[in-house]
């Protein structure tokens, strides 16, 4: 990588804490509440920078358990072979591989959310 | 802009036989395919708040018209499930377009102010029953009343659903396998009824004493009454208070005897689970129709391009719903 610090996902941060203390707090209700949501966005972007190398390894290692060709062991694949009754709506391995894959994806749109956290406790 | 509109309505309401001015015109915070409007008509001897809801004329495949949502409404009224009183309906290209007139409902709508908000604690306590009573009278109404209402059959909208979402050409794994699921379920239970389709906080007006009207129409049809009880039970409308199935205020329990105090119809919660899949698939299809409107280009904003990545929501419901006892 060619590129100095902050990183990417520093910079997003930067970006995101400013809205935040100093923006957000001076503006009318509407577009505070527009600033929120540009804020979780730009969280969004900061979580996948950090985590997406580790999350998409581990992700293939699921995929793998169900898909055996390296190469087709894709989120993709997974959906075709489910549509095409390839993949049977029964196999354990096949739940648990949506269950991992989802958690991983929420984990960086929204860790904040009811149905994460009830899982990870 | 608002004065144009406010001579607009004087003139439609002079030729609904209402001779008055208008007066603190404002808009409100609605959805995106209308517009709605709060203001006073002062007449001779009386003074009423009054609600204006206007759509762009465009016939959608999500909405019906206004003019029709208003017609609904005032025939609904006869069911005794609240609604609010349409006070004149404007149609065509003419006054004030697609749009109606209403009284206004003194209330609250937003979820987080019901859901929090010391003063609706007593209406929280009645509100699952109070919805399970209105939404088994809505069911009840005679279809043959509602010809104009478009028929939504349950599997031909699971294929419009399972279409919407492959145009995306967006794979999503749990979308496949909860769409496969639902292809499984047995749907032949219920009789067709009139199905308000948009059942939830934030579509329901909400004061002290429990549930004062039933509002926002436009999702009508006539199909599976089931599909508003599910839409209620969803983790999405239950704005963080995840514990309470029943739009984050009650318990299904409760809900379920409300409904059957007036439909005498009983109702397992494990029919209610297949149909809180369903509407928690209906939503992620939402989303995604949302955020491809801004990825496309048609309507570029901020709160669409997020809303992309809520699907992931749906998602971890859908997975905690089939494979993890999620409720």
């Amino acid at each position: 990588m060619i590129f100095d610090r902050p990183t990417s996902a520093e910079l997003v941060e930067a970006v995101s804490e400013f809205l935040e203390k100093e923006i957000k707090t001076t503006l009318p209700n509407h577009l505070a509440f527009k600033t929120q949501i540009a804020i979780n966005v730009l969280n969004i972007v900061k979580r996948e920078q950090e985590n997406k190398e580790l999350l998409t390894k581990e992700s293939k290692e699921i995929l793998l358990t169900l898909l055996s060709n390296q190469e087709e062991a894709n989120i993709n694949q997974l959906a075709e072979q489910i549509a095409s009754g390839k993949l049977d709506l029964e196999d354990k391995k096949l739940q648990k591989a949506l269950i991992e894959i989802t958690k991983k994806k929420i984990s960086v749109d929204n860790p904040k959310y009811s149905t994460y956290k009830k899982l990870i406790k | 802009m608002s004065e144009e509109l406010q001579l607009k309505i004087e003139e439609f309401l002079l030729k609904n036989g209402s001779k008055g001015k208008v007066s603190e015109l404002v808009p409100l915070t609605g959805g995106a395919s209308a517009e709605t409007w709060s203001f006073t008509f002062s007449s001779k001897n009386k003074s009423e708040r009054m609600i204006l809801r206007r759509g762009s004329g465009k016939k959608s495949p999500l909405a019906v018209l206004k003019s029709e949502e208003a017609v609904i409404q005032q025939k609904v009224k006869s069911s005794g499930a609240p609604v609010p009183t349409i006070v004149a309906i404007s149609s065509g290209d003419k006054d004030l377009g697609d749009a109606y007139l209403m009284g206004l409902i003194p209330g609250e709508s937003i979820a987080r102010k019901i859901l929090r908000d010391k003063k609706f604690s007593a209406a929280r306590q009645k509100l699952a029953f109070q919805c399970g009573e209105a939404l088994a009278k809505i069911h009840s109404v005679n279809l043959n009343d509602f010809d104009q209402v478009p028929k939504k059959p349950i599997r031909e909208e699971l294929k419009r659903l399972y279409l919407t979402y492959k145009s995306f050409e967006q794979p999503l794994p749990v979308f496949e396998y909860a769409f496969k699921w639902l292809d499984k379920q047995d749907f032949t239970t219920r009789k067709d009824a009139l199905v308000h389709g948009d059942f939830r906080l934030g579509n329901l007006m909400i004061d002290e004493s429990g549930l004062a009207a039933v509002i926002d129409w436009e999702m009508v049809s006539i199909g599976n009454p089931m599909l508003d009880i599910g839409w209620m039970c969803i983790n999405s409308w239950r704005f963080g208070q995840s514990e309470k199935v029943v739009g984050g205020f009650g318990d299904l329990e409760e809900f379920l005897q409300g409904y059957s105090s007036i439909s005498k119809e009983i109702i397992d919660p494990e029919e209610v689970k297949i149909w809180q899949v369903l509407g928690t698939l209906r939503w992620g299809v939402i989303c995604l129709i949302q955020v491809y409107s801004h990825l496309n280009g048609d309507v570029n904003s901020l709160e669409k391009a997020a809303i992309g990545r809520r699907v992931s929501e749906t998602e971890i419901d859908l997975v905690d719903l089939l494979f993890l006892g999620g409720k």
